[in-house]
């Protein structure tokens, strides 16, 4: 298990990390979310030691990571980087004997990684070379070709096209399912809605939501009504008890209710619709939660 | 992974894709094939047989002729061809156009004036200077007449061998030479290795950080490990390109018998040896540090500036220690750090240091990598994760986070 204990760090004024705690089970993907400059990617340099905190500790199975811990993790920063004029393959058995792997094992998973992501025709050729999606595969293959039992990605989605996505979601979900557990910030949330078991959402340096994705939706107070309302009911919904929001959203109006609300006062006021083409009563979406926790 | 396998990953890294790239083979061979034609141009240029072909015109001493004659076959080896001609000419339009032809070298005029083409060339060409001799021989042979001495035998006693030296130290004449052959041969080396080997270091580590690979190696490598094994390996590189380049060069010279080459005392090719170690590690642990400053490339050459610049101080102060190995320049630069790898093997190869001396320079510069790794090791783990404007020492070194 990742614990991340009470991380505090400050640059002069700038507060990063204000108390940022949070944990990550084995097997479990989590979706690690916030606004630009809330404190991602000083957190996940945290966990590799790329800074050190004023305050606070990461544990890695209840013991504080070392060197020796590091070499079973994978980091994929930020700022994506490898060595362009080396070859691909001896830059991934570079990487994964850097991770401990012996070099016969190194070699092999290299070459498995490779074919893997479909370039296996590609191995012998400098970085350089490859198309910038294709370099993002390797990129991803030398965060992975030890099988680290944890994986830290910073936006692994930022600059894929949809295919690209599409392999990225599929490793991940292979890499969890494996038993190990993985860490990754997007700003895709609904693809993190529907790839993360649980999400921890950051906001000016301190975690403002943590959990299982599904219990969150559930558990929050809020509900939203997707419906087709006259500008006239509109005017009434909004001025219903209960109602915390109404907007149109270009096609639909959509209104957050309270969980618990009587739906009968807002049902009633649909009495004179003749023709209701779309009515949906749902939990928030990760966007909502996300919203409502950062505002 | 202990802290030796990490380092010895890093140097095997830099030594494969280092002596993989066009760029280190290129310079290689470059280095070889200009040796090459330093050693062997001259030596085919050099072909068994020596021609002097003499123009006369106007009064004439064919004794003067005849000395010319014996100086330049005494001159020549053993082995060699002498051929000696003399042309007379009648007038000066004759032989002037003979020299542009190049039909003859030089037209000696009324015994007294040397007319050549243009140039004599640097130093002078060697009928000049025969000839200079010969009409001296004559004049001394003719201020001697009436003594037993014949003309050839005054003109050997002006071309016998130069006086021998010999030096209360005891050493013989060939190993004088030697030593000091090493010891501008190792200020050059040594000032061209610091210079090129540091540069490398100083571009692989920019170039590491300007392609952002760095952010991953530092997960699984402490910093200073990943600054050893660079170091490390770009040293060995080198050194193995320079021991090639000279084994090289050995070949080359033994091969076509160019020159003769001076035995090379021990104690000089060991100080070579270690302070060719010394003197690239101090050097490389600064230009790596000046590497981790920048983000871009095109900062890395002016963030080593402040290096190179004591480097190149360093070369001329040893300049000034070539001059006076013993003096006093000389005894304060052997303990300054930066100084003396350039000063220390110059004093070497002449035997101009005491043994409390050597030792206590090589302990400065020990203690002064020492403590440069340390300081290295902390700005680099300040400026590497600093992407941006070019970082200060200072503030690289305040916001050091990893050690």
């Amino acid at each position: 298990m990742l614990e991340i204990d009470g991380l505090h760090k400050r640059y002069g004024d700038i507060v990063a990390l204000d108390g940022c705690s949070f944990t990550v089970q084995p097997g479990r993907m989590v979706g690690f979310l916030g606004p630009n400059g809330a404190g991602k990617t000083t957190t996940m340099r945290a966990i590799f030691g790329l800074l050190r905190p004023d305050a606070g500790e990461v544990r890695w199975m209840g013991e504080a990571i070392d060197m020796a811990a590091r070499t079973r993790f994978g980091y994929m920063p930020e700022q994506r980087g490898l060595y362009p004029k080396m070859k691909v393959r001896d830059q991934l058995v570079y990487f994964a004997r850097l991770h401990d792997v012996p070099p016969a094992e190194a070699h092999e998973a290299a070459e498995r990684w490779l074919t893997d992501l479909g370039l296996a025709d590609r191995m012998g050729d400098p970085l350089e070379s490859l198309s910038h999606g294709n370099q993002q595969r390797v990129q991803l293959a030398a965060a992975l070709v030890h099988e680290p039992e944890l994986l830290i990605l910073d936006e692994p989605f930022s600059g894929l096209d949809p295919l690209g996505a599409e392999t990225m979601a599929d490793v991940l979900r292979q890499r969890a399912a494996a038993g190990a557990a993985v860490v990754f910030s997007s700003h895709q949330l609904d693809l993190v809605e529907d790839l993360c078991d649980d999400v921890a959402i950051i906001h000016a340096g301190r975690i403002v939501l943590e959990g299982n994705v599904h219990d969150l939706k559930t558990h929050s107070d809020r509900r939203i009504v997707e419906l087709d309302l006259t500008d006239a009911q509109q005017r009434v919904v909004a001025e219903l008890a209960g109602v915390l929001d109404s907007r149109f959203d270009g096609r639909r109006h959509v209104i957050t209710i309270r969980r618990g609300t009587d739906l009968r006062a807002l049902l009633a006021t649909l009495q004179d619709s003749a023709d209701l083409d779309h009515f949906v009563f749902t939990t928030p979406s990760l966007a909502d939660l996300f919203r409502e926790a950062v505002a | 992974m202990t802290t030796l396998q990490a380092i010895r990953l890093v140097t095997a890294r830099e030594l494969r894709e280092r002596a993989r790239s066009k760029a280190f083979i290129g310079s290689g061979l470059f280095t070889l094939l200009l040796l090459a034609a330093v050693i062997v141009v001259p030596s085919l240029m050099d072909s068994g047989e020596e021609t002097y072909e003499v123009g006369t015109l106007g009064a004439e001493n064919p004794s003067l002729l005849v000395v010319a004659e014996t100086l330049a076959r005494d001159r020549a080896d053993p082995d060699q061809e002498v051929t000696f001609t003399v042309t007379r000419f009648d007038n000066r339009a004759a032989a002037e156009a003979a020299l542009s032809a190049g039909e003859v070298e030089i037209v000696l005029i009324d015994e007294a004036t040397m007319l050549r083409e243009g140039s004599g060339g640097f130093g002078g060409s060697s009928i000049e200077a025969i000839l200079q001799r010969a009409a001296a021989t004559v004049a001394l042979e003719e201020t001697l007449a009436g003594s037993a001495a014949t003309v050839e035998d005054v003109a050997l006693i002006f071309n016998s061998e130069p006086l021998a030296v010999e030096s209360m130290a005891g050493a013989d004449a060939e190993l004088d030479d030697a030593r000091s052959i090493i010891a501008y041969g190792g200020l050059m080396m040594m000032y061209i290795a610091v210079l090129s080997f540091g540069a490398w270091t100083l571009t692989g580590i920019a170039e590491e950080k300007a392609s952002r690979v760095v952010e991953v190696l530092l997960a699984t490598l402490r910093p200073w490990q990943l600054l050893a094994g660079k170091i490390l390996g770009i040293g060995l590189l080198g050194l193995g390109q320079f021991v090639v380049t000279l084994a090289g060069a050995l070949v080359l010279i033994r091969v076509t018998g160019a020159f003769d080459l001076p035995t090379i005392p021990v104690d000089s090719a060991v100080t070579l040896v270690v302070w060719f170690v010394l003197g690239y590690s101090l050097f490389s642990v600064a230009f790596g540090t000046a590497g981790a400053l920048v983000s871009r490339m095109e900062d890395a050459q002016t963030a080593a500036l402040p290096i190179s610049t004591i480097a190149i101080l360093g070369f001329f102060a040893a300049f000034a220690v070539l001059g006076n190995p013993g003096g006093v320049v000389g005894r304060v630069l052997t303990f300054v750090p930066f100084t003396a790898p350039f000063v220390v093997p110059i004093r070497v190869a002449f035997q101009e240091i005491a043994l409390w001396e050597y030792l206590g320079a090589i302990a400065v510069s020990l203690v002064t990598i020492a403590a440069l790794v340390r300081l290295a090791g902390r700005v680099y783990a300040g400026g590497l994760l600093h992407f941006g404007a070019r970082l200060g020492l200072r503030q690289a070194y305040r916001s050091a986070e990893i050690r």
